[in-house]
């Protein structure tokens, strides 16, 4: 992106390949879910694997090599239950082997967690899991970045139930405030708590208008659509300006899975071996049917 | 600019962090201050580099949460405002946004304990209590005003975060001469010496304890004042040596619930250790909701005021050994 110290080369990606890295990060997903004994929370990871995908190897401007980069992207996963997909998709984009996920999450002592730490885990940029912490250590970051003239990016990944903290209103204001063009909020808007859909408890609509209200730029995104994704990104003001942006990213909880896809029963969730293939073959027939559109 | 002060003159603490901060701000690029709209003290700090201000606004949550962000791009960012407020609305982000990460943030406010009359909303009582029970934090409740500019300035060379409480802050006594006393974190400060009982406090206590020490001094009685304004880590080696120097007396008194704060430190050094003692008696804030009054009013009615004081230390002199 425009003026920043670290270039992304050779990681951006095609529409064509991330959509096989989306499908790859699904499947990777799937198998995890199938070998971990504990539950796994495959529906929200579900929902994000492609927005992941498409900042991972598209959109960040992060070196593997060199994770410390200060010209690097800052990504926050505040929907920090979604760890897994942001863990195997750092193992896709180098910061890590696949198997050091699959050998030993979850376990004693092992650095890849149900949530993340960035102290156990290098590479990731904040320690997250309680819900509505992300934006405001966002804003820290992003007004640190202003102040030192650096020209990177921050992200910040949330839920769309998890907007229901106060705290994230209260983040929202303050990037306003400090008109942090180079903040970048994205919701992954899959109408689904853990307990309800959208609106039968929680009245988050007219939920643009909220963030518009709130003084952001609002970017409407369908969180699915790998083209839809890549736009977004392109647009996106440059850092030097004054307004932060939301990508609002109408998803799917458990998308890609038919029988988990909307379901509340897989917020979180582990598989046996028969369901493990029933939705793999699911996944397969939806990359198809996508295929042959 | 260096502050002239004269012991026992009268001082606003929070004018002498925001010089503080001033000066720091010179000698460390990388330190910033953040406020939930409560700038006043900090006046000086953001004229002087408004790059690194920020006030939120009521905003308490997003106050420690933007801290973190400054400190994980490694900033030492000093989070102002009042205690009763930073310390509850917040705990969560101290502790996870923080604390989990061990990330060098500074917690100072006023209001701890009841003062300024603000009513229960606007006490700080249980502050200690959670803040001590937080991993990797370092927790301190500082009386002199003069001796917040060293605890600010002894907290830059700490990696992890510290949390540091005034009451009002506005008018305090200068309690101890420069240069006279060892003050450095972790340490209890001996403010008295004495023998027969030892009388440990903290923060806006001190003063009162060392009144009472006064004023017992007349009576015959030799009472040893700690300042253990440094409540978490604990100071436990003297704690155990003023067991044995004075005949295993103690009497606390604090500006906090009775139960959870430095009295409370104290016990589980006694019962971790096996310590002796002769008799041991606490005062503070009883489990209520406080009411309205002047601060010396409120001691008084709750029974942590200078008469309860005297009293209890001639109570725990006279116990059988």
């Amino acid at each position: 992106m425009a003026g920043s110290t670290l270039v992304n080369d050779g990681q951006r990606h095609s529409v064509a390949e991330l959509e096989d890295l989306a499908f790859e990060l699904r499947s990777k997903l799937l198998y995890l879910c199938g070998t971990y004994e504990g539950a796994v929370h495959i529906g929200g990871d579900l929902s994000v694997a492609d927005i992941l995908t498409a900042l991972y190897h598209y959109e960040l401007n992060v070196d593997p090599k060199n994770i410390a980069n200060p010209g690097r992207d800052r990504f926050i996963l505040s929907k920090g239950h979604a760890a897994v997909c942001m863990y195997i998709a750092m193992a896709m984009r180098g910061f890590f082997e696949f198997d050091d996920i699959v050998n030993t999450y979850g376990q004693l002592d092992s650095a890849f967690g149900m949530h993340p730490c960035k102290v156990q885990l290098a590479g990731v940029e904040a320690s997250t899991g309680s819900l509505g912490h992300g934006l405001p250590i966002g804003v820290g970051m992003a007004k640190s970045a202003r102040q030192r003239n650096e020209s990177h990016r921050v992200f910040v990944l949330m839920g769309d139930g998890e907007t229901g903290e106060g705290s994230v209103w209260e983040g929202a204001m303050a990037a306003r405030s400090s008109e942090l063009g180079n903040l970048v909020a994205i919701i992954d808007r899959n109408r689904q708590l853990m307990t309800s859909h959208a609106e039968e408890r929680v009245a988050l609509e007219p939920y643009p208008d909220k963030w518009a209200a709130f003084g952001w730029n609002v970017v409407m995104v369908d969180g699915h659509d790998m083209a839809s994704l890549v736009t977004a990104l392109d647009g996106l003001p440059p850092a030097s300006s004054n307004r932060p942006t939301v990508l609002i990213c109408e998803t799917i909880k458990g998308k890609g899975v038919d029988f988990m896809e909307r379901n509340l029963a897989w917020h979180a969730g582990s598989l046996g071996q028969e369901d493990l293939a029933k939705a793999m073959a699911s996944l397969e027939s939806t990359r198809a049917s996508k295929g042959s559109k | 600019m260096p502050v002239t002060f004269t012991f026992g003159e009268w001082f606003s603490a929070r004018t002498i962090i925001g010089q503080t901060l001033a000066d720091l701000g010179d000698e460390y690029p990388n330190l910033w201050t953040v406020t939930p709209d409560i700038g006043m003290t900090l006046v000086e700090f953001r004229e002087k580099f408004p790059d690194r201000f920020i006030d939120v606004g009521l905003a308490e949550q997003a106050a420690v949460g933007v801290a973190a962000g400054l400190a994980y791009e490694g900033n030492i960012p000093v989070v102002s405002g009042m205690l009763p407020f930073l310390s509850m609305r917040t705990v969560e982000q101290i502790r996870s946004d923080v604390c989990y990460p061990n990330l060098p943030v500074k917690i100072i406010g006023t209001h701890g304990g009841l003062v300024g009359n603000g009513g229960s909303t606007h006490y700080a009582v249980e502050d200690l209590s959670l803040m001590c029970s937080l991993t990797n934090m370092t927790v301190t409740s500082i009386g002199d005003p003069l001796m917040v500019g060293d605890i600010l300035r002894q907290s830059m060379k700490m990696a992890g975060p510290i949390y540091i409480r005034l009451g009002v802050g506005k008018s305090d006594q200068a309690i101890y001469e420069p240069g006279t006393h060892d003050i450095k974190i972790g340490k209890g400060i001996v403010a008295r010496e004495g023998s027969d009982v030892t009388l440990f406090a903290h923060g806006t206590t001190v003063a009162q304890a060392l009144e009472a020490a006064d004023a017992l001094e007349k009576d015959g009685h030799s009472v040893r004042v700690i300042d253990m304004f440094t409540l978490k880590p604990i100071d436990a080696d003297l704690i155990e040596k003023c067991a044995k120097e004075t005949g295993g007396r103690f009497v606390v008194v604090e500006d906090h619930l009775a139960y959870g704060g430095l009295a409370s430190r104290i016990a589980d050094v006694i019962v971790d250790r096996g310590i002796n003692l002769t008799a041991f008696k606490r005062l503070g804030i009883p489990q209520v909701f406080a009411g309205f009054g002047n601060d010396e009013e409120l001691r008084d009615k709750h029974g942590y005021g200078l008469s309860a004081t005297i009293d209890a230390v001639k109570a725990v002199i006279g116990a059988k050994a």
